[in-house]
């Protein structure tokens, strides 16, 4: 889901590298702009991080502490009781191991068909190809906001409400990945595959061993995008995700507010522990992330 | 082992036709050239014949077997791609195993067929590598490798010394020569290059347009072009090919451009008289031909003198080109390389006419109508 922020990132990730074109010029000038683009870079980056440090800082901060005026930015009493009690009070765990089950199935699927789509429009030839892509793009143009409900009533009616199945099965009709994977795929010389027709491949087998070990790092941002979609996805498993053992950790960790109190510190703590795994992930893959955020822009 | 024959085989991509209504027949082990310019539709047969492009209409055999309908995979050919189209993510022995490993090839029969390839073009040193660490002529030589270790019955070449120096390319067409008269299988070599289709080819295959316009041996073909376009595109310098009116009055012939006039010998006068029902023709006469004369001689009866002005001389260590002018007739001379000839001096062009061309209505040869 989130079809909005998915490809909110991918723009990002495109307005970063055409950035870097801008070229400084040498001297007293050059010095300035480059002082002035930093100095705007740190400010830019500087507001982004502050909620984030503040909700680290708050996560380790008893009742008492959290209150404090003027705020502390570093508890000078730092506990872990907010943790403590996220695990012990409520199924954070169970949430976790739910959006890990949803985040990870769909991104392996997704890859997977969305992959197989890629060069299926990339470098197959059948009739109505063009048209065919064309409604694949338009969908992109449909806001969820727009599909939520006739997807939630087909959903239930099919008895997926509170499944695993209802949370998934509606990510994977996603058109960007398949948009994404035939930007890639289109990339690699049509030689490639007439080598490996002679070479005696079937269709599937230039597809399994050429295709994709080349594009490698597409599917590993095209996978790292979905996993951080979906585990980010609150929406939808909102909706469809009634019982408290089938909430997902965004969903999970916004119902620790209760109607007239909110436990900041529980919260900040959920808050934390749900953005660790992706941190880790996006630390883990950060090469094949930046290369392959800008392979569609090298093309040889 | 490995004949090739097309029926009448053409391609079209809706109603711009690529290759129209070929017939050629390749006879086992022979080393064939489809030579002609960009978008002559040369490449396009080839990819026909590997099974690359379908076919429109017509019919290929390889070795009396129907192959329309047959995969690429199936149709015991190999292909050596401009680009080497060689797999990025394997290692040089992957490459060139790879063929025999898609076909079910047993993994001891395979290596050794590897590297009893790789000792062929000396790749030995080099199976770990990935392409991306070798040279264009090391990338070049694997993806011969890959071709030759399925031991195919037709090896198809698209453009493969197209992107090689020019010292390396006369290097490996040396090589691929060796090869082919080691292996003696038949090949099927696509250029737009005229050098290497002469040097190489047992027969080429002239093509324009997506039709043939010539098939036979290189000099055949050089000295006897079948109309302007062949003339035109064989031999550098280009050939000196003029467009005149055919000057019928008393016994002889003569090709008159303006003020000038240039009488026919009986040959072509012969020619001409039975052709040219039009009074417009051309005349071609190679630059190897038009001979540049410094001091008096006599001319034979099939020469004929022009006074000319130089314009340009071109030296390539071996020969000077000359250009000069005859009123607005421009010729090209292939001259002796110490000549002592220098922009804007007068000279004397001396046609030799025994060898010269006549071609007629729509640029046919009327020496040589194939």
């Amino acid at each position: 889901m989130a079809i909005e922020t998915e490809f909110a990132e991918l723009r990002s990730a495109e307005a970063v590298t055409s950035d870097r074109t801008a070229k400084a010029s040498r001297g007293l000038g050059g010095s300035l702009y480059l002082v002035a683009t930093y100095g705007v870079l740190i400010l830019a980056a500087f507001i982004a991080l502050v909620p984030f440090l503040y909700v680290i800082s708050t996560s380790f901060k008893d009742t008492v502490a959290l209150f404090k005026y003027p705020p502390e930015w570093i508890p000078s009493e730092p506990t872990l009781i907010n943790f403590q009690e996220l695990v012990q009070d409520y199924p954070f765990l169970r949430w976790t191991l739910n959006s890990f089950i949803v985040a990870s199935t769909v991104t392996v699927i997704k890859v997977i068909i969305d992959a197989m789509a890629g060069y299926a429009f990339a470098k197959m030839t059948f009739p109505g190809k063009d048209a065919l892509f064309l409604v694949v793009l338009m969908t992109l143009m449909v806001p969820f906001a727009a599909t939520l409900i006739p997807l939630f009533i087909i959903v239930r009616d099919l008895h997926l409400t509170n499944t695993y199945v209802g949370l998934i099965l509606p990510a994977l009709a996603s058109p960007i990945g398949i948009f994404m994977m035939r930007q890639f795929i289109e990339t690699l010389p049509t030689d490639l595959e007439n080598a490996a027709r002679l070479d005696g491949c079937s269709e599937f087998q230039i597809f399994r061993r050429v295709i994709l070990p080349l594009v490698r790092p597409g599917l590993v941002v095209l996978g790292v995008f979905t996993f951080m979609t979906q585990w980010t996805s609150y929406l939808w498993p909102l909706v469809i995700g009634t019982k408290e053992e089938m909430f997902t950790l965004t969903v999970g960790v916004q119902s620790l507010r209760s109607l007239f109190t909110v436990n900041w510190g529980v919260l900040s703590a959920g808050a934390v522990l749900s953005m660790l795994p992706l941190v880790l992930v996006f630390l883990f893959l950060q090469r094949y992330f930046i290369a392959g955020s800008i392979a569609g822009a090298l093309k040889e | 082992m490995g004949q090739v024959e097309l029926l009448q085989v053409s391609k079209r991509y809706g109603d711009s036709v690529a290759v129209e209504s070929v017939t050629l027949g390749i006879e086992d082990h022979e080393f064939i050239v489809l030579l002609g310019p960009s978008g002559c539709g040369k490449s396009t047969l080839l990819k026909m014949i590997a099974g690359l492009e379908e076919i429109s209409d017509g019919e290929i055999y390889i070795d009396g077997r129907l192959v329309n309908y047959v995969k690429p995979g199936d149709r015991n050919v190999a292909m050596v791609f401009q680009n080497y189209a060689l797999y990025p993510h394997m290692t040089v022995f992957e490459n060139i195993a790879f063929p025999l490993k898609m076909t079910g090839v047993a993994k001891a029969e395979t290596r050794e067929r590897v590297l009893r390839a790789a000792n062929a073009l000396g790749l030995e040193t080099l199976l770990d590598r990935r392409p991306e660490q070798l040279s264009g002529g090391q990338r070049q030589r694997v993806a011969l490798g890959r071709s030759i270790v399925r031991e195919p019955a037709v090896f198809l070449m698209d453009e493969p010394l197209s992107n090689l120096d020019a010292q390396l390319r006369v290097q490996t067409r040396e090589e691929l020569l060796r090869l082919h008269a080691r292996l003696q299988r038949t090949t099927i070599y696509v250029t737009h290059d005229q050098i290497e289709a002469m040097t190489m080819g047992q027969r080429i295959v002239v093509m324009r347009g997506g039709v043939v316009q010539q098939v036979g041996p290189p000099q055949q073909v050089y000295d006897e072009p079948v109309n302007t376009f062949v003339a035109a595109f064989l031999g550098s310098p280009r050939i000196n090919l003029h467009a005149a009116s055919l000057d019928r009055s008393g016994d002889d012939l003569a090709f008159r451009h303006g003020a000038i006039s240039i009488p026919l010998p009986q040959r072509l006068g012969r020619l001409a008289r039975a052709g040219a029902s039009a009074a417009e023709v051309a005349l071609g006469i190679r630059p190897e031909d038009t001979h540049v004369m410094l001091g008096a001689s006599e001319a034979t009866a099939d020469q004929v003198t022009l006074p000319a002005t130089v314009s340009l001389v071109e030296p390539v260590g071996s020969d000077l080109f000359i250009s000069a002018t005859t009123g607005d007739l421009a010729w090209t001379a292939r001259a002796e390389a110490r000549l002592p000839v220098r922009p804007g001096q007068q000279i004397s062009l001396r046609l030799d006419l025994q060898r010269a061309h006549l071609f007629g209505a729509e640029g046919r040869n009327l020496s040589h109508p194939g």
